[in-house]
């Protein structure tokens, strides 16, 4: 498929900060018209991938594209499709609510329809104009970047942890505001480390560890109960993925540096799968229901992580 | 269109620093002008203790033309204008080196980098908000100068004499402005890059001063800005080292502008050298 046919688009995507690796031959699509979510912990690189698809870094390799647009040569086309709304929301202290929406609104071209959907927002969100900035709670300035990621109903809306620090109800509407958004048309990406609202927002959704994407799930397709994602350690030989196609119910779905440990997604009966382990010499066997938490667990394990600092001590 | 947008509001919200700096030195002239009636009263016994100072003292009061503040020029030239280019060129310090570094710091360029404007859009329309605010400056400036002129009996300068020597406090300030806008995208810190740059303007004064009285130093103080300032520039102004000092200005901001366009906006707290 075409990368102009996705939203975004990124193959081999590398990026260093001097020697730290921040993001690892990341690859991804992410379909137009789609919630898709950015699951990770902080230092995950989240915020890196959606500071190189607005052009405030470049990366070190790879391609990446939003709507068929590479953000190096096309930033201004691409940032007047896009909102964005940082991790990290900083504003001028020193100014009014007031002021700044204005400045914001000018910035986007100032036409009525934007100013207007500025205020109807602020108003929805309980947002007083009048006070500076710098006399603000954290998630009063939160607010202030909601609405100017959406007031220009963009294309894409670029949402680093939208609802932190946002009182429960506020959070509500955000959400709220963000479903009214997909469906207009836009295409939401949507980082964030809460299990809960990725659960509720997002049609799919990435893990990243590390500078990488290790695995991408639909987030319906883990309501299932009787999806069980089950965690093997070999001793000797392990199975490779023309050894499983015999099993229509199981997949690979991760394989882990130390080549002795894989993840693998059972869906119904585990009878098969264990005649099939059984050919083999199990070191360990650990099995969990598939849910976000369960699933982004599995990555997180502390024998996973020490397999990437053995993998990177060999580097 | 987006240039002017950047640049009304970059000035605007820096229009309280900007009289910070321009109502004392407002003051400054209303205050220092009219002192002069008394050094004309009191020229014949002011004279001889000028004559008697060390070479080195009297480096810093013009050296061997330190007797000439008992003139009306060179009153002003000394008494005035000798330290309005420290005192403008560490504004230019911190103007320079917080003109996109000083937001990029905070985290606020992320989220405005964010609207569809270019880099250079946004360069474009904040070196202009620095370039008018430094006019802004020097306006007060100037009219300190015409009240404190006309406050006093023994001056007779008019406006236009008073400018002259402002187009070269300009041009001085401008370079390091955009000296130190230049580090501040090359440096670790916007706070290194503007001590840097006050460094150099301290030293450059000292040597320059210095240069009256070591002729040893005059070799050094020739790559001073400060030794291209013309204080004495109300009877006619030189506008080989104004337009000198321009060139090297706009010099720094296309290599500046260059960087910026190329570098990675920096994430709050980080920092590195970068050239």
């Amino acid at each position: 498929m075409k990368k102009t046919n996705f939203a975004i688009f990124s193959e081999n995507l590398t990026k260093y900060y001097g020697s730290h690796l921040a993001l690892e031959n990341l690859n991804l699509e992410v379909n137009k018209g789609e919630i898709f979510g950015f699951l990770g912990p902080n230092g995950a690189g989240k915020t890196t991938f959606i500071r190189i698809l607005l052009d405030l870094i470049r990366p070190t390799q790879g391609e990446i594209s939003v709507f068929g647009l590479n953000p190096s040569k096309n930033s201004v086309k691409i940032r007047r499709l896009c909102g964005y709304l940082p991790g990290e929301l900083r504003l001028d202290e020193n100014v009014t609510v007031k002021w700044l929406i204005k400045y914001f609104t000018e910035l986007r071209g100032d036409d009525s329809k934007t100013a207007k959907k500025a205020y109807l927002l602020c108003e929805r969100l309980k947002l007083d104009l009048n006070p500076k900035i710098k006399n603000l709670s954290k998630g009063n300035k939160q607010k202030i970047g909601i609405v100017a990621a959406f007031m220009h109903s963009p294309d894409l809306l670029l949402l680093d942890e939208p609802t932190s620090g946002l009182d429960p109800l506020i959070q509500k509407s955000v959400i709220e505001i963000v479903h009214e958004a997909k469906n207009e048309g836009s295409t939401i990406f949507f980082s964030s480390h809460i299990f809960s609202e990725i659960k509720s927002v997002t049609d799919r959704f990435a893990i990243v560890r590390n500078g990488s994407i290790v695995d991408i799930q639909k987030t319906s397709g883990l309501t299932n109960d009787s999806t069980i994602s089950v965690k093997a350690s070999f001793i000797g030989n392990i199975p490779n993925s023309n050894d499983l196609k015999v099993l229509t119910n199981v997949f690979l779905k991760h394989s882990f540096s130390d080549e002795q440990t894989m993840i693998f997604q059972v869906q119904g009966s585990m009878s098969s799968f264990l005649k099939f382990l059984s050919k083999y010499n199990v070191d360990k066997l650990e099995t969990t229901s598939e849910g976000i938490e369960e699933l982004f667990f599995s990555y997180y394990s502390t024998s996973h992580l020490l397999c990437d600092q053995k993998d990177n001590i060999s580097k | 269109m987006f240039v002017f947008i950047v640049f009304k509001h970059s000035y605007l919200r820096s229009l309280k620093h900007i009289l910070g700096w321009a109502i004392p030195l407002l003051i400054l002239g209303v205050i220092t002008l009219p002192f002069y009636d008394l050094v004309a009263e009191n020229e014949k016994q002011i004279r001889p203790i000028i004559r008697g100072l060390s070479p080195i003292i009297k480096s810093f009061i013009g050296g061997e033309l330190a007797e000439e503040m008992l003139t009306p020029q060179g009153y002003i030239s000394q008494r005035y204008f000798s330290f309005i280019p420290v005192m403008l060129g560490l504004f230019g310090a911190i103007a320079g080196s917080g003109m996109l570094v000083g937001d990029e710091e905070k985290g606020y360029l992320d989220l405005l980098m964010s609207y569809p404007t270019s880099r250079t859009t946004l360069f474009i329309g904040r070196l202009t908000s620095m370039i008018l605010s430094i006019f802004t400056i020097i306006l007060f400036g100037w009219l300190g100068l015409l009240i404190g002129v006309l406050k006093s009996d023994s001056l007779d300068f008019t406006g236009g004499q008073l400018i002259l020597p402002y187009y070269s406090v300009f041009a001085v300030t401008l370079f390091f402005a955009t000296f130190a806008l230049f580090l501040s995208l090359i440096m670790p810190s916007r706070s290194s890059a503007a001590m840097t740059t006050g460094i150099l303007v301290l030293a450059g004064f000292i040597v320059t001063s210095l240069s009256a009285a070591i002729p040893d130093l005059k070799s050094f103080a020739m790559f001073s800005p400060i030794t291209y300032f013309q204080a004495n520039a109300m009877n006619g102004l030189n506008i080989l080292p104004v337009f000198g000092l321009l060139m090297c200005s706009t010099m720094l901001s296309i290599l500046a502008c260059l960087k910026f366009k190329a570098r990675d906006l920096r994430i709050i707290g980080e920092s590195g050298w970068s050239i």
